[in-house]
């Protein structure tokens, strides 16, 4: 029996102590991984960390005094009153969360650091305390107030030194797990240190009163490593979801880096082919400008060889418009002016001169220089523009010209002017290939025929072909057989055919020498 | 006489000069007929009258110049009055020496066709009157007897009667007998007559002693 007013001695369960040692040390190295986890994250994702955080660093720290508590045994049983331990668990927590929530701020001052260092110091000192007072036993708890007063100063500097260690170590690649786990055994120390200070600052009374037991529990010793287990479980989770969080966090980043630079590499290279385009554009864009200037230059030469033909083709109705205008001056010069016969001269003046003037705008449509004016084309049309123009050029070389052209022809698509120039260029070669023969009729014949998905045209002459070797070469440029010839003509007329998706070519082994070509068409009809 | 009206022909492959053509030349009262090509115009009925030809030079198939040369070949002997878009000299030059009346680049004046065309027909006239006074020369001479036709070879080149009797072997008076009748038969009045009708009849002359 101990007597009242005595003061209780106390002993430690030093493997008790040794327990609480190990709780602290594992919630101060749960604190750090938490910290980074917090620093690392954001959003509602951050809340989560912070809450769960905080809720398992709490619990920690208060496991870690309760424990330490718990250690402590006096000669007379103790309880505890639970409404309270519940307050200390809060007021753990509670400062838990500031303390997380401090050091995962971008920035930490001095200011910020002190004042979060007092908050969180007071809030674990004030966890401890209310521990005490959870105490249901028959003596009286006296403080001393220096050392509690000690222990208050050490929770706030502990907590300054955790916060600094914390906010350092919160970037989770700039901190390896050794220099982390040395981190929570001095913090794990300092909280021991700071708990078993504020538990020198206290000493038991003997006291006659009994305790006011109601809402009171007692724990058994079975009940102490029950609670260290459990929340060595819990803390050890915690650090097991931080590492699993942070090895996912660390993937995504990985992850996210390497998206990042693959995209970076997919832009550059983006970007290089955006130019060799515009590059390859441009070049392309040059050659066709190119091809159009010297098209243009080989159509006004070929227009120069039919310049006697263009001069009678436009004479002609000049001639008609010239004796009908003479006439109708006659008529009306007489005394008795046939009227009618006045009137119909002049219509015919009228229908001259329009047909004179189609003549002029033929020709300055094959002179005129642009760029190719790709249109669907009904070819017989062009075909025929084209043996008006060489008419005269074929009647005065005594050359008979016939066209055989298929009806209902698909349009093709093409530039009409290159196109006439092709023409040209075939029957003027043909006429110059007939004009020398004497023992036979100067023939040529225009073909059009449908060929699958294209149309076929066909130039034939009855001339005396070209050699079987110069077929080779006949395209080539600068090739020709022509004393005044520059050899461009067929060159061309294959560029602008290729260039409408054709092919000219010339048939070997006919009698005359045939050239064909092929336009791709697009399937309408010709109208 | 009573002369049967002009006709003027005309060969272009344009049907609208054709046409302008016809106007003009109907326009002075003469006849015209139209031909697109030289093969028309020879399978053409060309009536017994006065005619020339207007002819362009560059026609499809054959050109004026051959054209020209195949009428005279086949004996038709119309004048032709050239057109054409552009001549060059040596073209004019053969047209020209090959009998054409007039060589008219288109566009042509109205009054050079139509000179043009007056002087061809006149021309024509005059070979129409020249031919027909030689038909009625070689009737008359084809009405002479073969002793009259050797006997006016042999005056006409200059041989006397007594020459002309001794050469056939007959009396003087026989060849004077001939030789009236033959001057009766020809209608001369004197023996320079004579010899211009055998002139133009190309009468072999008997041969001198």
């Amino acid at each position: 029996m101990i007597s009242t007013n005595a003061e209780l001695t106390g002993s430690y369960d030093y493997l008790q102590v040794a327990l609480s040692g190990l709780i602290a040390v594992s919630a101060s190295y749960a604190a750090l991984d938490l910290g980074g986890r917090v620093t690392a994250t954001s959003g509602w994702l951050r809340l989560v960390w912070l809450t769960g955080g905080a809720a398992v660093m709490g619990f920690g720290i208060w496991s870690m005094h309760f424990v330490g508590m718990l250690a402590f045994s006096l000669p007379v049983p103790v309880s505890y009153n639970w409404p309270t331990v519940l307050v200390a668990l809060l007021s753990a927590i509670l400062s838990s969360a500031f303390a997380l929530y401090v050091v995962s701020r971008h920035k930490m001052g001095l200011v910020r650091a002190f004042t979060g260092s007092v908050i969180m110091g007071t809030g674990i000192a004030a966890s401890h305390y209310i521990g005490i007072n959870a105490m249901r036993l028959a003596a009286v708890c006296r403080f001393d107030l220096r050392i509690l007063t000690l222990s208050v100063v050490l929770a706030i500097v502990f907590s300054l030194a955790a916060l600094v260690l914390a906010f350092d170590q919160r970037e989770e690649t700039r901190t390896t797990p050794s220099r982390k786990i040395l981190s929570a055994i001095v913090l794990g120390a300092a909280i021991s240190a700071m708990h078993y200070t504020g538990m020198a600052s206290a000493s038991f009374i003997a006291s006659a009163v009994a305790p006011d037991v109601s809402h009171a529990v007692s724990i058994s010793s079975l009940g102490t490593i029950g609670i260290a287990i459990v929340t060595l479980t819990v803390l050890g989770l915690a650090i097991l979801t931080c590492k699993a969080a942070r090895r996912f966090a660390a993937q995504a980043e990985e992850l996210e880096r390497r998206v990042i630079e693959r995209t970076r590499q997919l832009t550059t290279i983006n970007e290089e082919l955006r130019k060799e385009i515009v590059d390859r554009q441009r070049a392309e864009d040059a050659l066709q400008e190119a091809q159009a200037g010297l098209a243009h230059a080989t159509r006004v030469l070929a227009m120069g060889e039919l310049v006697t033909s263009i001069a009678h083709e436009v004479n002609q109705p000049l001639t008609a418009i010239v004796t009908n205008g003479n006439f109708a001056l006659r008529q009306l010069a007489s005394r008795t002016p046939n009227l009618q016969e006045v009137r119909e001269a002049i219509a015919e003046i009228v229908n001259d001169g329009t047909r004179a003037s189609e003549v002029i705008s033929r020709i300055r449509a094959l002179l005129k220089k642009g760029a190719p004016d790709r249109v669907e084309l009904d070819i017989n049309e062009v075909i025929k523009e084209v043996t008006k123009l060489v008419r005269y050029e074929a009647t005065r070389s005594h050359v008979s010209v016939r066209l055989d052209l298929a009806a209902d022809l698909p349009r093709v698509l093409g530039d009409r002017v290159q196109l006439q120039q092709v023409l040209i260029n075939l029957i003027i070669n043909s006429i110059e290939a007939v004009r020398i023969l004497t023992d036979r009729p100067r023939e040529l014949l225009i073909k059009s025929a449908k060929n699958a998905d294209a149309v076929l045209i066909q130039v034939w002459d009855s001339g005396n072909g070209f050699d079987p070797e110069q077929a080779d070469r006949i395209f080539e440029p600068f090739f020709t057989t022509k004393p005044q010839g520059i050899g461009m003509g067929l060159s061309i007329s294959r560029s602008i055919i290729e260039s409408d998706g054709g092919r000219l070519w010339t048939v070997p082994g006919t009698s005359g020498t045939l050239f064909q070509f092929i336009l791709p068409t697009n399937g309408n009809t010709a109208a | 006489m009573n002369e049967p009206a002009p006709i003027v022909f005309v060969v272009d492959d344009d049907p609208s000069i054709r046409r302008a053509i016809k106007r003009l030349i109907g326009s002075v009262g003469l006849q015209v007929e139209l031909f697109g090509s030289a093969q028309e115009f020879l399978l053409g009925k060309r009536p017994d009258a006065p005619s020339c030809l207007v002819l362009d030079i560059r026609l499809p198939g054959i050109s004026g110049l051959d054209f020209q040369h195949q009428l005279a070949e086949a004996n038709i002997h119309i004048p032709i009055i050239f057109i054409t878009a552009h001549g060059d000299i040596p073209m004019t030059v053969r047209a020209m020496k090959a009998g054409a009346v007039e060589f008219l680049t288109k566009p042509f004046r109205d009054q050079d066709l139509l000179d043009a065309i007056q002087l061809a027909l006149e021309r024509d006239r005059a070979r129409r009157q020249r031919e027909a006074g030689i038909v009625v020369l070689r009737e008359r001479f084809e009405s002479l007897s073969p002793r009259e036709r050797e006997v006016v070879g042999m005056v006409v080149s200059g041989m006397l009667n007594k020459q002309i009797a001794a050469q056939i072997g007959t009396a003087e008076n026989t060849v004077k007998v001939h030789r009236s009748r033959a001057m009766e038969k020809m209608q001369a009045n004197s023996l320079a007559d004579l010899i211009k009708m055998t002139e133009r009849l190309q009468v072999p002359r008997g041969n001198s002693p």
